[in-house]
């Protein structure tokens, strides 16, 4: 069993002998860097560790919006369409709209349907 | 161990949203779902729950995040015709691309590492100071090291009935074995 490095939490509060001083893998970061374009070829050293760290900052932010979005709908389970809500009300998401519109389409679909239904029992 | 940090787990088929991602393995695509629920878990309530699609979600969108910080961290690199993308660059892709909240912490969380790092070095370098531990006259270990070290400073015992210790005169140092 692993036991956890002399500075293990210092910097992400890590306790376990397993979440050591980065709570995301560098090696698979610096994987997904590289496969984002051609031309990155070189990756400095402490690329990847920033990366863990503001992709942390990244996750708590879009769950946390989710989770407004979710108690908003009086729900605590937290769903995929919660997610692309938080997306589509935040400008700085912006570039995941094309990843999330999928799961928002249905949900806006849905919506409009009942609202036509409404409108037919109305006249 | 049930969540294994090895495994990204969760997906079966391509993104979608993440076309340049779709030439490799699964696992290269994704950072494991594992660690990115406990991250979630962190910014939520306890009473909360998060569904196995939400999870899946965010591990694309996470993928989707370095992909674009790292595009216009690139771009950056090209025009100044340089070959590394530094971590410069990537704070100043985050700036550009609308994450500045995020910059002030990364710089702060940068510090922090290259402080523990340069601390790692040192320890590592002085091999005769990791033998005789802090409390010799040689005063370059810190307190911090000699317990990271598992040394207690030696022959104190020796040398109390004189009324002081010998090394930094910190308070730590006078503690007997």
């Amino acid at each position: 069993m692993r036991q956890a490095g002399a500075y293990s939490g210092l910097l992400c509060g890590g306790v376990s002998g397993r979440t050591g001083p980065h709570s995301l893998p560098l090696a698979r970061i610096k994987k997904i860097m590289k496969n984002s374009g051609e031309d990155v070829k070189m990756i400095s050293g402490e690329a990847p560790i920033i990366f863990s760290k503001a992709c942390e900052l990244f996750i708590e932010e879009l769950t946390r919006r989710s989770w407004i979005m979710a108690i908003q709908g009086k729900r605590r389970t937290l769903h995929k369409e919660d997610l692309a809500s938080a997306v589509i009300a935040t400008d700085i998401f912006d570039f995941l709209i094309t990843l999330v519109s999928s799961s928002e389409s249905h949900a806006v679909g849905g919506a409009t349907n009942v609202m036509e239904v409404e409108t037919i029992d109305c006249s | 161990m049930a969540e294994s940090d090895n495994e990204s787990g969760g997906h079966t088929g391509n993104a979608s949203g993440s076309n340049e991602l779709s030439g490799c393995r699964e696992q290269d695509r994704f950072l494991p779902i594992a660690n990115v629920s406990r991250i979630m878990k962190k910014a939520l309530p306890a009473n909360a729950k998060i569904s196995k699609e939400a999870k899946e979600t965010v591990q694309e969108c996470v993928s989707e995040f370095i992909s674009f910080i790292t595009g216009e961290a690139s771009d950056k690199c090209q025009k100044e015709k340089r070959k590394t993308i530094n971590g410069d660059d990537l704070l100043w892709a985050m700036t550009t691309l609308g994450f500045e909240d995020y910059v002030d912490p990364l710089k702060i969380y940068l510090h922090k590492y290259r402080e523990m790092e340069g601390e790692k070095t040192a320890m590592m370098g002085r091999p005769h100071e990791r033998d005789e531990g802090y409390g010799h006259g040689h005063g370059h270990a810190t307190p911090m090291m000699t317990m990271m070290m598992g040394h207690q400073p030696q022959h104190q015992h020796q040398h109390q009935h004189q009324g002081h210790v010998y090394g930094s005169g910190s308070a730590s140092s006078a503690r007997t074995r």
